[in-house]
């Protein structure tokens, strides 16, 4: 299949004025900066399918915000270059911003004072939508989103996860081939997490909808991605199947102990260099073993150990 | 004391993060101060004296009031901003003086503007426009004096106009209306020498001579003796009328978000 | 045709905004007004004593300042979210119009229009212009109408010009409110009064540099024909409607370019 987006050796960097403490480098600062260069993104490439739903994660200021805005057109990359749907998206903004639908999870754009349907009023004139593809797409959306209650509702009124809603809502209205989603779960409760999940799920199905987002929440990656690519340092540091990378932890197993003078323990083998007979003996010689429980490593810590570094066994390979 | 010395300061420091702002503040004073020199030039023509008033004075009336308008200057949608988005009572948690805090904070920022807008901006207007002298040193340090006084004066008026925001949806027009007032009465934009007899007399009895006429008068030794320390005794009567008028709404303001929640 | 659609939805929504809060939204507009009356009411003060500045009465003073306030009217509803571009900027909301398929100054024009603002001004600016209009001797004909339009336009194009100018300014600098206020809103204070008054510098700069002059000086000599008029060549009066044209277009130009800039270097 062909690609919807390629993004090759793609690079971008950022000159950022150091500040100093005290009241005598204040003074000195009024009058002369000093900068360094920041490699927000440093030689990233990768390309997505059509239909494809990818997680793109990684930790605050690892890149992702900047890889975004190059994909949406905002920012010219450095170096390298990106193709998405036969467009470069920051040479031929007007044209390739009407295929896609960007939802940035913390900056609004939705008018705060008016009811929602004003601002997707507003939505249809500049997307130019015909009057049918709106009105059908405007009574999906608030059906699966279920919104119809508070969709003449002044937007100042609304809980941050109807308010979440009506942004996603917003940038789809115009059925764009391909979405962006920048944290569109931050904040919200689970019901409204989940909700959200499921209408992202439905829109890939449904429609083949590409999508990309960007998450802190691992629940959301493993709801609904097939494939996760992380970054960090301006770096890609994984790119493949969530299972893969799970598979990959298998073999990490987290043992919880409850002792007999009730003390908890919580302890981490790998059992692919210890058999977990001997795993087990070893703490049943070593300790008055009250409750025993082994778990997966969970998405979260494993995301959380390849983003510290200390990848206990994956550092060689990925 | 310590404590509120410390919140002047890093105000006071807080400020000079943009350079920008540093050296347009400065310019902003100095084209404002220019404007109204002008308008008065003009005016005078070729007359030399008008009422008895010089150009001269004229001048050291703007350098001094307008300047000194510009450098006193805050924000003052920082109570209702605060009581809006319910912060305020995160405020009353803290061990320090909601109100004192304040007041610091805004004079950290006005001595900022005051070293680093209105003097330099000061200097350079002398440079192309004759002012008059102190009288006397003793005058110049009475004017000190009564500045400050002015600006408690000032500032007490504020925080009246800014406690209504317990009540109100929005201040920002009442602050604004309230600033016309100040700037037309006190002086700085008119000199009150030249206020019609009738609005004279009105203003003599508002605390708005307080804020900038009253220094000017003393700089220019049109207050002597015993009148200056008269001038700066109803200085300090005005502060403390505002300053218990300001108490009474505060408190009663506080009590109202005690009981409705916020 | 889709444009206009877009500038009526967004001037609607500007207005519904304005329509919830309406008791503050009419305080608020009060206090424009009595805010922008304040010159009005210091220089009429200033007159009852001293009667005229540089041969300039009181009645030519209102008008001259009615053009200020018309033009600005318009200018405050069409270029008001430009006022804030560098928070526009720094909060990411300018990013959200570049993923939009429209054109970017396009969707700033009559987005969050200062109503309030607008009617502030435009009272005042009519009240003015109602006093004066009729006591300071133009003969209003098809000729003096046609030009007083023009001028009105010229005069709203030139600070809308001005205000892109200065929110181009915002791709390069992060604090650019102070370079705006000196340059529009110090320039906007002297030009109240004839700038006959102020030393040749501010004269240059009210004429060539940050052109004021166009904006209300030179139309309201067309009209008034006033005697400090001999010190300027004559043609300026004549060419007060087309220099906002001129100013926006430029500034449009330098808007394009810094666009490109900023896509290039980020902030």
């Amino acid at each position: 299949m062909e690609h919807m987006i390629e993004v090759s050796h793609v690079k971008r960097y950022y000159k950022v004025a150091k500040r100093e403490q005290g009241m005598g480098n204040s003074i000195r600062h009024l009058f002369k900066r000093k900068y360094e260069i920041k490699r927000a993104v440093d030689d990233v490439s990768f390309t997505i399918k059509k239909g494809e739903i990818v997680g793109f994660i990684g930790p605050n200021g690892a890149g992702k915000s900047t890889t975004v805005k190059m994909l949406s057109g905002i920012l010219y990359p450095d170096d390298g270059s990106v193709k998405i749907d036969g467009f470069i998206p920051y040479k031929q903004r007007k044209q390739y911003v009407k295929n896609i639908g960007v939802v940035f999870g913390q900056k609004s754009q939705l008018n705060w004072d008016l009811p929602l349907i004003e601002s997707f009023e507003l939505m249809r004139y500049i997307y130019k939508i015909p009057m049918d593809l709106y009105e059908e797409n405007l009574h999906q959306f608030t059906e699966l989103l279920d919104m119809e209650d508070f969709l003449y509702q002044p937007v100042r009124q609304l809980s941050l996860g109807q308010r979440m809603r009506g942004d996603i809502v917003a940038a789809l209205l115009h059925s764009p081939k391909i979405v962006f989603f920048d944290e569109p779960t931050i904040g919200l409760d689970v019901v409204a997490k989940e909700k959200i999940r499921n209408f992202i799920r439905y829109m890939n199905q449904k429609n083949d909808t590409t999508i990309i987002f960007t998450t802190h929440d691992m629940q959301d990656i493993e709801k609904i991605c097939e494939r996760l690519i992380i970054i960090d340092s301006g770096k890609k540091i994984y790119d493949g199947s969530i299972q893969d990378i799970k598979n990959r932890y298998t073999s990490i197993k987290n043992i919880k102990l409850i002792l007999e003078d009730g003390r908890k323990e919580m302890r981490t083998y790998d059992t692919s260099k210890k058999p977990m007979n001997q795993i087990m003996e070893e703490i049943f010689r070593e300790n008055q073993v009250k409750d025993i429980s082994i778990c997966e490593t969970e998405i979260d810590e494993i995301i959380r150990d390849i983003y510290e570094g200390s990848s206990r066994i994956l550092s060689s390979e990925l | 004391m310590r404590t509120y010395l410390e919140f002047a300061l890093k105000k006071f420091q807080n400020k000079m993060v943009y350079r920008l702002d540093f050296f347009m503040g400065m310019i902003n004073t100095l084209i404002t101060i220019a404007v109204y020199l002008c308008i008065y030039k003009a005016l005078y023509g070729n007359a030399s004296v008008i009422d008895g008033v010089t150009y001269k004075m004229v001048a050291t009336n703007f350098v001094i009031a307008l300047g000194l308008s510009q450098a006193f200057t805050f924000n003052e949608m920082f109570m209702q901003d605060k009581i809006k988005d319910g912060s305020i009572t995160n405020e009353f948690l803290k061990p320090v003086s909601f109100k004192l805090r304040m007041l610091s904070e805004n004079i950290g920022e006005g001595l900022f503007k005051v070293v680093f807008h209105f003097f330099p901006a000061l200097i350079l207007t002398c440079l192309y426009t004759d002012i008059c002298m102190p009288k006397s040193f003793a005058n110049l340090v009475f004017m000190l004096l009564s500045m400050m006084l002015g600006y408690l004066v000032l500032w007490l008026i504020s925080f009246i106009v800014q406690t209504w925001s317990f009540w109100l949806f929005s201040v920002w027009g009442i602050v604004t209306i309230k600033n016309v007032f100040i700037n037309i009465l006190s002086g700085s934009l008119l000199p009150l020498w030249f206020m019609p007899r009738p609005l004279k007399t009105m203003i003599s009895c508002t605390p708005f001579e307080s804020i900038y006429f009253t220094p000017v008068r003393i700089y220019l030794g049109q207050l002597s003796g015993m009148d200056i320390f008269k001038a700066m005794m109803i200085q300090c009567g005005w502060i403390l009328v505002l300053y218990l008028t300001g108490n009474i709404f505060w408190k009663q303001g506080v009590k109202k978000l005690v009981v409705q929640g916020g | 045709m889709g444009e206009l659609r877009i500038a009526l939805q967004s001037l609607k929504m500007s207005i519904h905004t304005r329509l919830q809060y309406r008791v503050d939204s009419a305080v608020a507009a009060l206090a424009v007004f009595i805010r922008e009356s304040a010159n009005i009411i210091v220089i009429y003060l200033a007159l009852l004593k001293f009667d005229r500045i540089n041969e300039w009465n009181v009645n030519e003073m209102l008008f001259l300042f009615s053009l200020l306030f018309l033009t600005y009217a318009f200018v405050v509803s069409l270029f008001a979210d430009l006022r804030y571009f560098s928070d526009t900027i720094r909060e990411g909301r300018f990013d959200r119009l570049m993923v939009r398929p429209r054109g970017l100054l396009f969707q700033l024009v009559l987005n969050n229009a200062d109503i309030i603002a607008s009617v502030g001004h435009g009272t005042l600016g009519i009240i003015l212009f109602l006093v004066s209009a009729g006591r300071v001797g133009i003969q209003w004909n098809t000729g003096t109408v046609l030009y007083y339009t023009g001028t009105i336009i010229g005069g709203v194009l030139m600070q809308g010009g001005m205000f892109i100018i200065f929110s181009s300014l915002s791709f390069y600098f992060v604090e650019t409110g102070s370079i705006r206020d000196i340059f529009y809103w110090n320039m906007r204070k002297f030009a109240g009064y004839p700038i006959s008054i102020y030393p040749k510098v501010i004269q240059i700069i009210m004429i060539y540099i940050v052109p004021f002059a166009f904006v209300n000086y030179f139309p309201a000599q067309y009209l008034l024909r006033k005697p400090d008029m001999a010190q300027y060549p004559e043609i300026y009066m004549y060419l007060a409607p087309f220099a906002g044209i001129m100013i926006y277009f430029l500034a449009y130009l330098f808007w394009r370019f810094s666009v490109k800039r900023y896509k290039s270097t980020g902030n």
